[in-house]
C-alpha cells in the first residue's frame, strides 16, 4: 500500500493539469447525481407536504377567483388574490347531499406588509370548524388564537417585537410555522374575527370596492370540503358546479393528480438527464483512463520490473482514482449543497411545483449516495484500464516502450 | 543462485489475425552462473532482449522451462513471481526509464516500497547514488534528468535490493566513457562477490569484464 500512497500523491500533486481535468469530471459528475437527486427527493417531499397540508377532498371557489389564479396556485405559488362568495351562495353548499364536513376560508392581501417585502397573502379560518390547516398549526401552536393574533408560515419574517402590522393595525405573531415547500409557507393565518377586522380596515384606508357585492361578515373565499365516506368526492364536486352557478368546485384528487404528472413528469426529466450524465461521465472517465494508460505503460513496466505484482499495479490505479474521485465528489457535493439548498423556492416557483428540502437523514443518505457513483464511475475505467494493462506482458510493455 | 533455461523459445504475431508468426528466440538452453558476468552480444532485433525477458521472469516463453534454483519460474503465480523478480532479480532494463513524478531517491526506493519500508534502505539508496555520481540529483525530480543520469538511476534501482541476479540491457547505452567503465567495474564488483550479472550490449568494452560470452544471431544463441 506504501508504493500506491506514494505514487498516488506524487502523480496527482506533479501532474497537476491531469488531476484537475479529472477532479474537475467528477465534480461535475457528482453535483448532477446529488443535485438531481436532491430536487426529485425536494419535489416528492413537496408533494407530500402539500397533499397533507390540502386535508379537503373538495375545494370551492367563487368562479372569479380563476381570473387571479386558481387556489391551487394560492396554495403552491403564494399567488394572492381577494374573491369572495356569498354567504348565500356558501348556505347552498351545506345543501349538497354527501358533505361531511366544511371549512370556510377568508383570504386577504395585504397591501404593504411591514414584514415581507412582497405582499402577502391573510387567511382567515374558524379555528372551531377548520380541519385543513388546524391541524398543522397544532403542530407548533396548541393555543386558542384570541383577537389581533396571527400565526405566520415558515418564509415570514418575524421581528423581534413579534408584531407585523396590517391595515393600521399591530397583530401579534403566536407562533410560526414549518414549512412545507408550498405557497403557504408565505401566508399569515388568522381567526374569522380578526381577518374581517383587517378586511373592513382595508375599505376604509384603502377606499377598494372588493367587498361591494359582499357581506363581509359572511363572505368566505374557499370552502374545503370533508366528503362522507361512502361518497365520491367527484360526484360531489359535479354537484355543486350543477346547482351553484357562481362557484367553482374541483376534488383535491384532480388537483393533486395533475400536480402528480408534473411532478412524475419533472423527476423522470431529471432522472434521465442525471442518468445520461453518469454515463457520459463514465465514457468520458473511460476513455480519460485508456489515454492515461497508454501513457502510463513505461511506468507500469519499470513498476513490473521492480517487482510489482498484478495485485499491486490494481492498488496503484484504484488508490489514485479514489483520491481523485473522493476530492471531485466532495466538491460536487458541497457546491451542489451550496447551490440546491438556498435556491429551493426559485427552483420551486420555474417548475410550478412545491418543492421542499428532505430531511437530514435523507440528505446524508443522498450525499453518501453521490458519493459512492462518483467512485463508482472513476474506479470502474480506473480498473478497467489497469486491468487491460495488466493483462500485457511486462516484457511486450517494454518492448512496445522501446 | 543459479538460473538455468531448458529449451525455451518464444514466437510473436505480426498481425492482428495471428497468422504471420515470427520466432524471435528459437530453441535454447542457458545456464547463467553464480559470480560470473555472461555477455550477449548481437545485432538489433537478434533476440537478445527476449531472451533475457524470458530469463528474468517478464515474458512467458512460448515453450520450455526457466529455473532458478529448482524453482520453475513461470508455474509460479503473478504474485510469487513479482516478489521473487523483486526480491532475488535486479533489472536494468533498456531506455530511459524513470517514474517521472517521483524524486530520484524515491525512483531508486520503489523496489523497497513494494514489500518492505523504504526508511531502512535510504543510506543504501545514497551509497548507491554516490557509486553511480549522481548522490547529488536524490531529491531531483526523474522528469529533470538527462538521459545518462536516468540511465544510473535505474541501475541504482536495480541494485537496492541487493539481488543475486543482475539482468542489464544496454546498461551504459547512454553514458560516457567514464561512466561507462564506472557501470562495468560496479558490475564486475557484485559478480566477484557472487552475483550472477547477464548483460545484452553492443559495447566492446563491456567483453573485457565478461567471464562469458555469447552472440545471438536470428534468434540463436551461440
Amino acid at each position: 500500500m506504501r508504493i500506491a500512497w506514494t505514487l498516488s500523491i506524487n502523480n496527482i500533486r506533479r501532474k497537476l493539469f491531469r488531476s484537475f481535468a479529472l477532479i474537475l469530471l467528477v465534480l461535475c459528475l457528482s453535483f448532477a447525481v446529488f443535485a438531481g437527486g436532491m430536487t426529485i427527493m425536494s419535489l416528492q417531499k413537496g408533494l407530500n407536504s402539500y397533499t397533507a397540508r390540502l386535508g379537503a377532498d373538495v375545494i370551492v371557489v367563487p368562479n372569479n377567483a380563476t381570473s387571479h389564479g386558481a387556489v391551487d396556485d394560492i396554495f403552491l405559488q403564494g399567488i394572492t388574490g381577494n374573491y369572495y362568495m356569498s354567504g348565500r351562495d356558501i348556505q347552498k353548499i351545506y345543501g349538497i347531499e354527501g358533505i361531511e364536513a366544511i371549512s370556510k376560508q377568508f383570504y386577504l392581501t395585504s397591501a404593504k406588509a411591514s414584514c415581507c417585502s412582497s405582499r402577502v397573502q391573510i387567511i382567515g379560518i374558524d379555528p372551531e370548524t377548520d380541519f385543513s390547516i388546524q391541524p398543522w398549526i397544532q403542530d407548533t401552536y396548541q393555543g386558542k388564537m384570541g383577537m389581533g393574533d396571527i400565526i405566520v408560515g415558515a418564509n415570514i419574517n418575524v421581528p423581534l417585537s413579534r408584531t407585523l402590522r396590517f391595515y393600521g393595525n399591530d397583530y401579534y405573531v403566536v407562533a410560526q410555522l414549518s414549512r412545507t415547500g408550498t405557497g403557504l409557507d408565505s401566508a399569515v393565518y388568522t381567526n374569522m374575527a380578526t381577518i374581517k377586522e383587517m378586511a373592513a380596515n382595508s375599505v376604509t384606508l384603502l377606499d377598494t370596492d372588493a367587498f361591494n357585492s359582499v357581506n363581509i361578515d359572511t363572505a368566505a373565499s374557499a370552502v374545503l370540503i370533508k366528503v362522507k365516506k361512502n361518497k365520491d368526492a367527484e360526484t360531489v364536486a359535479d354537484d355543486i358546479n350543477i346547482h351553484i352557478t357562481k362557484v367553482e368546485a374541483s376534488s383535491s384528487r384532480s388537483m393533486i393528480a395533475s400536480l402528480m404528472s408534473g411532478l412524475s413528469g419533472v423527476s423522470r426529466v431529471i432522472g434521465i438527464l442525471t442518468g445520461i450524465i453518469w454515463i457520459l461521465a463514465l465514457v468520458i472517465l473511460m476513455t480519460v483512463f485508456m489515454m492515461i494508460s497508454n501513457e502510463r505503460q513505461k511506468e507500469f513496466a519499470i513498476l513490473r520490473i521492480s517487482g510489482a505484482s498484478r495485485k499491486i499495479l490494481f492498488e496503484i490505479m484504484s488508490m489514485e482514482a479514489l483520491l481523485i474521485s473522493s476530492i471531485g465528489a466532495v466538491l460536487g457535493i458541497l457546491i451542489g449543497l451550496v447551490i440546491v439548498v438556498p435556491s429551493a423556492s426559485i427552483l420551486s416557483g420555474m417548475l410550478q411545483l412545491p418543492l421542499l428540502m428532505p430531511g437530514l437523514m435523507a440528505m446524508i443518505m443522498m450525499i453518501i449516495g453521490s458519493f459512492a457513483l462518483a467512485l463508482l464511475a472513476t474506479l470502474i475505467p480506473a480498473l478497467w484500464s489497469a486491468h487491460k494493462m495488466t493483462k500485457s506482458e511486462t516484457g511486450l510493455l517494454l518492448r512496445e516502450d522501446a | 543462485m543459479k538460473l538455468v533455461a531448458q529449451k525455451i523459445s518464444r514466437q510473436f504475431f505480426r498481425n492482428s489475425q495471428n497468422t504471420n508468426v515470427f520466432e524471435a528466440v528459437k530453441e535454447t538452453d542457458f545456464v547463467l552462473e553464480e559470480g560470473k558476468i555472461s555477455v550477449i552480444v548481437g545485432r538489433s532485433g537478434g533476440g537478445k532482449t527476449t531472451l533475457s525477458n524470458m530469463l528474468c521472469g517478464l515474458l512467458m516463453p512460448s515453450s520450455g522451462k526457466v529455473f532458478l534454483d529448482e524453482c520453475d519460474l513461470y508455474a509460479l503465480s503473478d504474485d510469487e513471481r513479482s516478489k521473487i523478480r523483486n526480491q532475488y532479480i535486479g533489472i536494468v532494463p533498456q531506455g530511459q526509464t524513470g517514474l517521472s513524478s517521483l524524486t530520484v531517491l524515491d525512483n531508486v526506493l520503489v523496489p523497497v516500497m513494494m514489500y518492505g519500508d523504504p526508511e531502512t534502505k535510504k543510506e543504501e539508496a545514497m551509497t548507491l547514488l554516490y557509486r553511480l555520481g549522481i548522490d547529488d540529483l536524490a531529491n531531483v525530480y526523474a522528469s529533470d534528468l538527462s538521459g545518462g543520469e536516468l540511465r544510473r538511476m535505474a541501475i541504482a534501482r536495480a541494485l537496492i535490493n541487493n539481488p543475486e541476479i543482475i539482468f542489464a540491457d544496454e546498461p551504459t547505452g547512454d553514458l560516457d566513457d567514464e561512466t561507462t567503465q564506472i557501470v562495468f567495474q560496479l558490475l564486475r564488483e557484485l559478480a566477484d562477490s557472487g552475483h550472477s550479472v547477464l548483460m545484452v550490449t553492443h559495447e566492446k568494452d563491456a567483453l573485457e569484464y565478461a567471464d562469458h560470452v555469447f552472440e545471438m544471431k536470428n534468434g540463436v544463441l551461440l
